[in-house]
């Protein structure tokens, strides 16, 4: 069993006149000690997901309407009234993708990390500092010890996005959700961040959901991959399914979209032609339909439903489906 | 299951999904999105109201703002008009001991009215003289029995015609017997006096009040003027009054909020564009002015311009309020340029070929407008209430102009007794300022100009 | 990077260079109240009875008003440095500084309560409608937020009394005493009235400031280290959304100084407030004078004290 297991989760934004459907059924997992990484462009509901996982959801005007999270097996959905604060810092926690802005900017750096240890762990003020200062040397922040007395704006980007590590790891949490924790960061800190991460992952035997655009990123963290598209994963598996036997229309779109670094190789990248469907009046069938090179009628008014293209390969297209004759070299099919 | 699903292709083309909404300006949008709230339409129409009030009311409300009715003093809205038309008033010639009984001791001889009250009272045995009081609520101690009319240092004169400033209501006269030496004795009498209103016959024909002939009208009833907001301490009609005031208050309110905000824009400007050690230099004197108590050098430009008697004094206000206010704009523009100027949309309009006057007009001035158009909003209760202020302490528009500010002045002085004098310019003020702050809100909102509401 | 000691340094040159920044201010604004007393046509000794020249001449030498303009104006600087503001033309027998000592800490007293007042109330009511954001409390103090903003001082003060006026008559006794000075009583009702519509104005800064930290991403931070709500709405939200707040108390002193003339006025305060009002209307000029110079001080001194609070509570701010 997984360790964090989502099933079919709904979320919807309650917007003047009706709801944005964020989130249309998103379905993933991550092991114990694994990486998963969810990829998608902007606005498909990746990071509404994992925030739903963080009970970070405003309610109103936010709203679950169906779905699960399971940690071992346990619901977390229901929020603080189901000990949603409890595993909220201690079990899982998360980091942001704007280190500057996603801490206090009036506490000391120390101060913030020592917090989730004086409340969930019952550490004395001083015993909390000096843990914290330990956390921030685990991240590698040299002259920690001066540097927990600093503030925020007195760190560099990629020292914020090193404490906000800290701060995250600092009651050891099986799940650490990223949600992309290095947009912010010049190119440089980016890996020196991942590589971090990496260690940590090692050394606490952490899983990671960590959420990207960026399919380099993914192809050097995840174990796991799924894609989200409108709200929607349309494709699972593993990060080989997902780079070498891509099963659905929109993973190929994105692949094409992305530079390789091939050497002397002449590429050219192709975008994907249009916009993804305006998600507060969703099309009632597939919702890549008007952008995809292999649309079939079934895909204008028929949902696709979830196949299985291998053992723990999941593709949400209709090109699997036995009756579809359409031949598509580049869609694997075993 | 899924048996008569259709599994061709189709065509790409088919697919595209046209999304063209209707473009809007900037100015269109704000306008739509200003018109989607109610509070700013609302205060827009009150402030046209406002505007018609002043600007049209003295042609439909004719009244002389400064005509003073001696006949209706401190009268609230909607009081009695009526009064009765007597002949010229004669001067009571008060014989000694004009009038006795054993049952009263103080009485009124003939009719109470605003002409005269006169009262007769029994002599007090041992009583060297007498002193009359004049309360307007009936008094609950011998040490406090309102006004003293006169001391009679004649014990033998019992009576005392009453003229002093009668209005129609209900007075409660006392009199004491003094001894020899002054002091008051403890015998004393009170009465409850109905006085009723009257005029004489040759103001009510000056007037114009009757059509009737000087002997007919005697005795009638005539119909004061009417004032619909009622009257002030020296008879003056309110509503007159307050159109008038309105004009001082609101010329002063938006004018000079115009022109200091134009020279704010000027200043702020030039330092935005010279920049370096003259833009230090000139925001260092910005600076220099903001930190000065605003109100302090208020006062003291009034003393310095107002010199001329018989001026209005608000030409010194005007003055003083500008020279003093266009700092804030004067940053606020400079803060706008500098900003704009680093936006990538500048450089690129550069690159293409544009000039400084093409950049000023197609880029600077739009951008900055919105913000300009708030402060602009927020200035105009701002420079309400610092005549207001200046007015109340004194310090404004010098009498007899009305404004309301000063209208709030007088008002305040007869508060208890006659209420309205002070809240109807306070009302007006307060409308006023509140319609214009909610403007500046919508404003705000509809422009999108990030300003904070402070 | 900067460690705290050279924190501590910064703070302390940021302090220096602004005091002397602030007595530079105060100079200027002795200049400007020199030359401007100076510009006005006529002389102050005008209204005096002292009609023989004799006498004219004696009393202008007695106020240095015989000597040449800069003279006189090295004299007044030398003056007011020694804190000597010179003598009332108006009460001849009492020095500007008597006044100010005698008749400031009243009105300090009053402007303290008043801004403890509008900044407590403010804060409160500011987190109380950010709470409740379009709920029953946030609409009504909302709306009173718009009418304190809307009615001037002079107007809460004579409704002010006139409630208490009425309040006292109705019940018989006493509860607050109409006007005057002296004791506690007499302080509730004018600084509550003065207070007012710096409250208003505080409250709806803390309003848009609660709402706008109300998506703050380290919110989302707090939330995500599973805080218990109070702690997160206590250390997190409110101490940042208090800030704001604090830069505009210094401006708000100044209007609560020059709101005191009023209330002073309505409510027969014997405040600095009251005697300046006065000394206007009787132009008494060195009163005027020596209470602006004072006044000004005193306003830019206390804007000092608020922004170098404001650097001890927000570690952010700009030491330059």
């Amino acid at each position: 069993m997984a360790l964090l297991e989502v099933s079919d989760l709904h979320v919807e934004f309650a917007v003047q006149g009706g709801s944005v459907q964020a989130v249309r059924g998103a379905s993933f997992s991550v092991n114990e000690g694994e990486t998963l990484a969810i990829v998608g462009e902007s606005g498909c509901g990746k990071t509404v997901s994992v925030q739903s996982v963080m009970g970070l959801i405003q309610t109103p005007p936010g709203r679950i309407t169906r779905g699960t999270a399971k940690l071992r097996g346990q619901d977390i959905l229901g929020g603080v009234a189901a000990g949603g604060r409890e595993i909220r810092g201690t079990d899982i926690a998360m980091i942001f993708q704007d280190p500057m802005s996603s801490l206090n900017p009036t506490m000391t750096v120390g101060a913030q990390i020592a917090e989730p240890l004086i409340v969930h762990r019952g550490y004395s003020h001083r015993q909390a500092m000096r843990r914290a200062q330990e956390l921030l040397e685990m991240t590698l922040i040299p002259d920690a010890a001066s540097r927990i007395n600093e503030y925020p704006f007195e760190f560099s980007g990629g020292m914020l996005q090193r404490s906000m590590i800290a701060m995250a790891i600092a009651c050891e949490p099986s799940v650490l959700i990223a949600d992309e924790p290095t947009t912010a960061l010049d190119v440089t800190i980016q890996s020196q961040i991942l590589d971090l991460m990496v260690d940590l992952q090692r050394t606490n035997n952490m899983a990671i959901v960590l959420i990207t655009h960026d399919l380099g990123v993914v192809a050097r963290m995840a174990n796991d991959v799924a894609v989200m598209y409108a709200g929607e994963v349309v494709e699972r598996g593993t990060v080989d399914d997902i780079f070498y036997r891509s099963a659905h229309p929109y993973t190929l779109g994105l692949k094409s979209a992305m530079p390789t670094n091939r050497q002397g190789a002449v590429q050219k990248l192709t975008p994907i032609e249009g916009a993804p469907p305006d998600l507060f009046d969703p099309p009632p069938g597939c919702g890549y339909y008007t952008r995809c090179p292999y649309a079939m009628e079934v895909c204008e008014a028929t949902p696709p439903i979830v196949f299985d293209v291998d053992r723990a390969h999941q593709s949400r297209c209709w090109l699997h489906h036995k009756d579809c004759l359409q031949q598509v070299t580049q869609i694997y099919r075993p | 299951m899924e048996a008569s699903f259709s599994f061709e292709r189709t065509e790409t083309i088919a697919r595209a999904v046209t999304t063209t909404r209707p473009s809007l300006t900037y100015w269109q949008d704000a306008w739509r999105r200003f018109k989607a709230n109610p509070r700013s339409l609302i205060s827009l129409y009150i402030i046209v109201t406002i505007g018609l009030f002043t600007l049209v009311g003295p042609w439909v409300w004719t009244i002389n703002p400064m005509l003073q009715d001696l006949d209706q003093i401190s009268v609230p809205p909607g009081a009695d008009r009526r009064a009765r038309v007597v002949e010229p008033h004669v001067r009571w010639a008060i014989t000694e001991t004009p009038w006795t009984t054993s049952t009263t001791q103080l009485a009124v001889i003939g009719e109470a009215t605003t002409q005269a009250v006169r009262l007769a009272w029994n002599p007090v045995a041992g009583a060297s003289g007498y002193r009359v009081y004049r309360d307007i609520a009936e008094p609950n101690s011998p040490d406090a029995l309102g006004l003293p009319l006169t001391d009679i240092v004649n014990a033998k004169i019992t009576g005392f015609e009453d003229r002093l400033d009668l209005k129609p209501r209900t007075y409660f006269y006392s009199v004491v017997a003094l001894s020899s030496k002054g002091f008051e004795l403890k015998e004393h009498a009170t009465l409850a006096v109905e006085v009723t209103r009257v005029i004489t016959v040759n103001e009510a024909i000056a007037r114009g009040l009757s059509e009737l002939d000087e002997s007919s009208l005697i005795g009638e009833t005539v119909y004061l003027d009417f004032h619909p907001l009622g009257t002030d301490y020296l008879g003056r009609d309110m509503l007159a009054r307050l159109m008038h005031g309105a004009r001082v208050s609101l010329f002063i309110g938006v004018v000079a909020p115009f022109i200091y905000v134009l020279i704010g824009i000027l200043y702020g400007s030039i330092a935005g564009f010279v920049a370096g050690r003259w833009d230090q230099l000139l925001m260092r004197f910005a600076d220099f002015v903001v930190a000065l108590p605003f109100l302090l050098f208020m006062i003291l430009f009034k003393i310095i311009f107002n010199t001329e008697p018989g001026e209005s004094g608000i030409f010194a206000m005007l003055l003083a309020m500008i020279l003093l206010s266009w700092p804030a704009t004067a940053r606020l523009v400079r803060g706008q340029i500098l900003q704009i100027r680093e936006e990538a949309y500048i450089g690129a309009s550069r690159l293409l070929g544009a000039g400084s006057m093409y950049l000023i007009l197609r880029h600077m001035i739009p951008n900055t407008m919105g913000v300009i158009l708030v402060t602009l909003t927020f200035a105009v209760p701002g420079a309400i209430f610092t005549e207001a202020f200046l007015s109340f302490i004194g310090m404004g528009v010098a009498p007899p102009n009305p404004s309301w500010g000063s209208m709030c002045n007088e008002g305040i002085k007869t508060m208890l007794t006659a209420p309205h004098e002070l809240v109807f310019p306070a009302v007006f003020i307060s409308l006023t300022v509140l319609v214009f702050n909610l403007l500046g809100d919508g404003l705000r909102d509809a422009l999108d100009t990030r300003m904070r509401s402070d | 990077m900067a460690n705290s000691r050279t924190n501590k340094h910064a703070y302390v040159r940021y302090a220096v260079i602004r005091l002397i920044q602030g007595a530079i201010t105060v100079w200027l604004i002795a200049t400007a109240t020199f030359f401007a007393m100076h510009n006005v046509p006529g002389d102050p000794l005008m209204d005096e009875k002292a009609v023989s020249p004799e006498i004219r001449k004696n009393l202008q030498a007695k106020y240095g008003l015989d000597r040449p303009l800069l003279e006189q104006y090295g004299i007044y600087l030398s003056n007011m440095i020694r804190g000597d503001f010179g003598i009332s033309y108006a009460q001849e027998n009492r020095s500007v500084n008597d006044i100010i000592r005698e008749h400031f800490p009243v009105s300090a007293i009053l402007g303290v309560l008043s801004i403890v007042f509008a900044a407590l109330g403010g804060i409160l009511f500011g987190a109380l409608t950010a709470i409740n954001r379009n709920r029953l409390p946030d609409i009504v103090i909302m709306f009173l937020v718009i009418m304190g903003i809307s009615v001037p001082s002079f107007v809460f003060a004579a409704l002010g009394q006139m409630t208490l006026v009425n309040v006292n008559a109705f019940l018989g006794v006493s509860i607050l005493p109409v006007a005057g000075w002296g004791s506690v009583s007499h302080m509730i009702m004018p600084s509550l009235i003065l207070g007012l519509g710096t409250m208003a104005f505080l409250t709806r800064l803390m309003r848009s400031s609660m709402l706008e930290i109300d998506n703050a991403d380290y919110l989302r931070t707090a939330i995500s280290k599973g805080l218990p709500p109070t702690r997160i709405f206590l250390r997190h939200q409110l101490r940042n959304a208090i800030l704001p707040v604090i830069t505009v108390l210094g401006p708000s002193i100044a209007a609560i100084t020059t709101g005191g003339f009023v209330v002073e006025l309505v409510f027969a305060i014997p405040g600095l407030g009251r005697y300046f009002v006065q000394a206007v209307q009787q132009s008494d000029y060195t009163v005027i004078m020596g209470t602006t110079v004072f006044y000004g001080a005193f306003l830019v001194f206390m804007v000092i004290v608020v922004d170098l609070l404001y650097g001890l509570v927000d570690p952010r701010v700009r030491l330059d």
